[in-house]
């Protein structure tokens, strides 16, 4: 405030603009700080004891809950099965719903049912995803024992084999994302001038020529969001596997969240668990600094 | 180059009919402009001698070929878009030639013709450069200069001069007639500006509601305008329109004379009062409530006046147009 | 049509109707699973049921305990939902329309909540909420899923608000109106798109949640429906076709409110993706 009196009318301008903010912006930073940072500052703060949870942190280990987690087989299978839920989003499920999208973003009627229709699994609870392909790949009851059965094959439990039951997992997280992430294709590409790709047309560009020269050029930046979102995502991958295998058999098909839910929450291993969420957290600010990093060389160029 | 010819063309969207019937030929070599208010139909009439819109009905020839169910790229036509339509992730060399590219033309042939078209429209130093780094009319340059290379039967052009402001359409103008006229090509160039259409073209096609008014050069359109639609739509201040007496003493409904055929007299004539007056520098127009009806008169040079002065108008006689109920033409 | 646009034609249609199957069999097979008897499910998976047996589906809807669990859901979200808005739209007004010194760094602080996974977080999100005695109650599930949709929720209104003609503010400050008079009487009304947007989206991310609620809700009577369901898989084990009626029970609100609202449900899932 300045230090001559302003005039009343300045005066109350000035307070009403303070009214504002100390009215309108507490509110949200109270929740944050209190609900999302500083968990996050106790989960580093908590990793460095070992502690069950009750009364206080009191025995000091330093970093040995990280030496633990970094020593521990099955965080590392953990870690090598979240990476491929990322390779199978990259190489698999991208493609597919930018086929997708090049075949549905015009708007007509069939279309748009079309795009309702692939974004339903979308919407459901991972949960009920996950459950409802439990079913599906059940050798006793379910579609896959039907077919079996069809084929004249004994019942093969996918989801009981240690080598293959990880596959099923990421079938299931491409039904679930494919049409997500199609639809920021189809929102990216019914953003191209239709004048574009008349010039295109004009020029002698068959079907497939406007779509590698003039369409995806065009949606660049909604293929690195999609990217963005299919890493970070498979990084947090949990829902689905607890209905699906629970982590099992054998702890081959933990994600590193279902991993940390198994062996630092349900075992009270509080610091054990936040040493998990640390890593975790680690990985996360990895790949957001790596997106922006690319994201500007991108827009300098 | 080509000549275009339109037979009967018919384009009607669901229930609306956008184009009735249409039969129009483009000489070879002519810059024929389109003009008309929107909604018209020229644009529409200029996308489907283009091929991007199929026509309902009737058939469409380029240089004797039918090319009615025929692509757009296979038609001998290049178009220049309102928006220009460049590529933002090509360079304006890769922009220029991405037909020559997807047409497997070698190499060396590439370079010539990009080289010759840079030339023409002096883009050379630009030739590395993406479109977000060029101005509005370096980036229409370059959607020419696309057009160029393809060596086309017929240049189209779809309000190219829209989007530049206006000191750079009066520019441009001259550059399109020089190009004209250096590349000797058959141009379809459609506005909604009367002004582009007296300077530029050899033919002018007036279209109202998706017919056509009028077809003929600057000249006849100006002086003998078949349709009272064409009389007001060419020539800038509109041409004054009179009914009653003045009219029918002469056989038709409507009378009609330009500002620039009306003079102030000292005697005869009718009498006026002065309503308002915009002076232009080199013209004067004013705006006058007569015993005939309301007028505008354009006189050269600086001339003052004030507001509510009396004045005498008198007419050429030899510019007079005579339209019936019709609107159309009498004489 | 030539030839190659037929074939091209035939190929599009081949391709999406592969992929309808793909993601249709799966939701059919539950649906339809729910009405087969046990010895039914084993034989004729794909099919009609022969018979329709519909005890499970009632005996699950004459069960207070499953109404109850949709019920505890219900609150949860809308509760979320109505703080959401408010909160996250006060912030963001704050942001968009007020000039202070220290606003863009507050800015990227509430922003951070976009780069940190969830889960980093869980072990002592359960500290802290039983710390502060809200365990077990709605509570423990409104406040953490509000606080993390938080960033997002803030990032899509300040967008939507910035594109509001500012001359509006000009001419209502002109007239005396103040700023949180204006947030009230003009921002909020003008902002409905936004509001259903970022309201279906809090909607969607709640009801499905289930990762925080499993960790902070111990008795049965507060279960969201996820977690109830969990328990009765738990419970109904070898009764397939029993689960497959509770799943299907489930997921029809969701498929109802999605066809619903599908405008904004898109457009809040997907907008805050492009945003982001």
């Amino acid at each position: 405030m300045s230090a001559s009196a302003p005039s009343p009318a300045r005066r109350w301008r000035l307070d009403d603009r303070t009214t504002a903010v100390v009215l309108m912006l507490p509110p949200a930073l109270l929740l944050f700080t209190l609900f999302v940072i500083l968990p996050l500052l106790d989960a580093g703060y908590y990793s460095l004891f070992k502690w069950n949870g009750y009364g206080a942190p009191s025995e000091f280990v330093g970093l040995d809950n990280y030496a633990q987690v970094l020593g521990h087989g099955i965080f590392w299978q953990s870690v090598r099965n979240s990476v491929i839920v990322l390779v199978v989003s990259i190489v698999v499920q991208m493609p597919l719903a930018l086929l997708l999208a090049l075949l549905v973003y015009r708007q007509t009627p069939t279309n748009a049912a079309f795009r309702l229709v692939f974004f339903l699994p979308y919407i459901l609870a991972e949960i009920a995803s996950g459950l409802i392909w439990s079913f599906v790949f059940d050798g006793n009851t379910g579609v896959a024992a039907g077919m079996f059965a069809a084929l004249g094959m004994k019942p093969f439990f996918i989801l009981a084999d240690k080598d293959w039951a990880f596959f099923a997992i990421t079938v299931v997280v491409v039904w679930k994302y494919f049409g997500f992430h199609m639809m920021i294709y189809i929102a990216a590409l019914q953003g191209v001038p239709a004048e574009m790709i008349e010039a295109g047309k004009i020029e002698g560009a068959g079907r497939w020529q406007i779509v590698r020269h003039i369409l995806i050029p065009q949606i660049k930046p909604a293929l690195m969001v999609s990217g963005f979102f299919a890493v970070v995502g498979s990084l947090q991958l949990f829902d689905v596997v607890i209905p699906l295998t629970n982590g099992g058999p054998s702890n081959s098909t933990h994600t590193i969240v279902t991993y940390l839910y198994a062996f630092g929450l349900t075992r009270l291993k509080v610091g054990f668990g936040s040493a998990v969420g640390v890593i975790l957290f680690l990985a996360a600010i990895v790949v957001a600094v790596a997106y922006q990093r690319t994201l500007n060389k991108e827009a300098a160029r | 180059m080509a000549e275009v010819q339109l037979s009967a063309l018919n384009k009607t969207f669901g229930a609306v009919e956008i184009i009735p019937q249409l039969t129009l030929t483009i000489p070879d070599g002519s810059f024929t402009v389109l003009v008309g208010p929107s909604g018209c139909g020229k644009s529409t009439l200029l996308r489907m001698i283009a091929g991007l819109e199929t026509p309902t009905r009737g058939s469409i020839h380029i240089g004797g070929r039918d090319v009615t169910g025929s692509e757009p790229s296979e038609r001998g036509i290049s178009m220049v878009f309102q928006s220009y339509a460049l590529f933002p992730h090509m360079t304006v060399r890769q922009n220029i030639d991405f037909g020559l590219r997807l047409a497997k033309v070698p190499a060396v042939e590439r370079d010539a013709r990009v080289a010759k078209a840079a030339d023409i429209l002096h883009l050379q130093p630009l030739l590395d450069r993406k479109p977000a780094a060029l101005s509005g009319g370096q980036r229409q340059r370059v959607a020419i200069g696309r057009s160029i290379v393809r060596n086309p039967e017929v240049f189209l052009f779809d309000e190219p001069l829209s989007n530049l402001d206006a000191a750079l359409r009066t520019q441009m103008r001259v550059e399109l007639a020089e190009l004209h006229k250096r590349l000797a090509a058959t141009m379809v160039y459609v506005t909604h500006d009367q002004v582009e259409a007296m300077t530029l073209a050899d033919q002018i096609v007036v279209m109202n509601a998706g017919r056509i008014e009028q077809v003929g050069s600057p000249e006849e359109l100006y002086r003998h305008p078949q349709t009272i639609f064409v009389a007001t739509f060419i020539g800038s201040p509109k041409m004054n329109l009179l009914t009653g007496p003045i009219a029918e003493e002469r056989g038709a409904t409507t009378y009609g004379i330009r500002p620039e055929h009306l003079s102030l007299t000292e005697e005869g004539g009718w009498s006026a009062q002065v309503k308002f007056t915009e002076y232009l520098g080199n013209e004067t127009i004013l705006y006058l409530t007569s015993e005939l009806g309301e007028l505008t008169l354009r006189i050269n040079g600086n001339q003052r006046f004030g507001t509510g002065d009396s004045v005498r108008v008198k007419a050429d006689k030899v510019h007079e147009h005579l339209f019936d109920g019709k609107g159309r033409r009498i004489g | 049509m030539n030839m190659s646009a037929f074939f091209a034609g035939l190929g599009r249609a081949v391709v999406l109707m592969l992929v309808s199957a793909f993601v249709l069999g799966p939701m059919l097979v539950t649906i339809l699973g729910g009405f087969k008897s046990a010895g039914e499910l084993r034989t004729n998976p794909f099919g009609f049921p022969q018979n329709w047996q519909t005890e499970f589906f009632s005996s699950i809807l004459s069960d207070a305990t499953f109404w109850r669990f949709l019920g505890n859901s219900l609150f949860i979200s809308l509760v979320s939902v109505v703080l959401t808005l408010i909160v996250a739209a006060a912030a963001a007004y704050v942001f968009a329309q007020i000039r202070f010194f220290g606003a863009r760094w507050l800015q990227a602080y509430l922003l951070l909540g976009l780069v940190f996974p969830f889960a980093t977080a869980i072990l002592p999100l359960f500290i802290k909420v039983r710390d502060l005695g809200l365990l077990d109650s709605y509570w423990a599930v409104i406040l953490p899923q509000t606080a993390f949709g938080l960033s997002l929720s803030i990032l899509l209104f300040k967008t939507f608000f910035e594109q509001l003609p500012k001359e509006l503010f000009e001419a209502a400050w002109v007239e005396g109106c103040g700023y949180v008079r204006f947030f009230w009487r003009f921002t909020l009304p003008l902002s409905t798109p936004i509001l259903a947007t970022v309201g279906t989206f809090v909607f969607v991310s709640s009801w499905n949640n289930f990762l925080l609620p499993l960790v902070v809700l111990n008795s049965r009577e507060l279960y969201t429906w996820p977690l109830g369901m969990m328990q009765f898989r738990g419970e109904y084990v070898v009764e397939w076709n029993r689960t497959l009626a509770f799943i299907t029970l489930t997921i029809l609100p969701s498929v109802a409110f999605f066809l619903a609202a599908q405008k904004y449900i898109v457009a809040g899932l997907t907008g805050g993706a492009v945003k982001g």
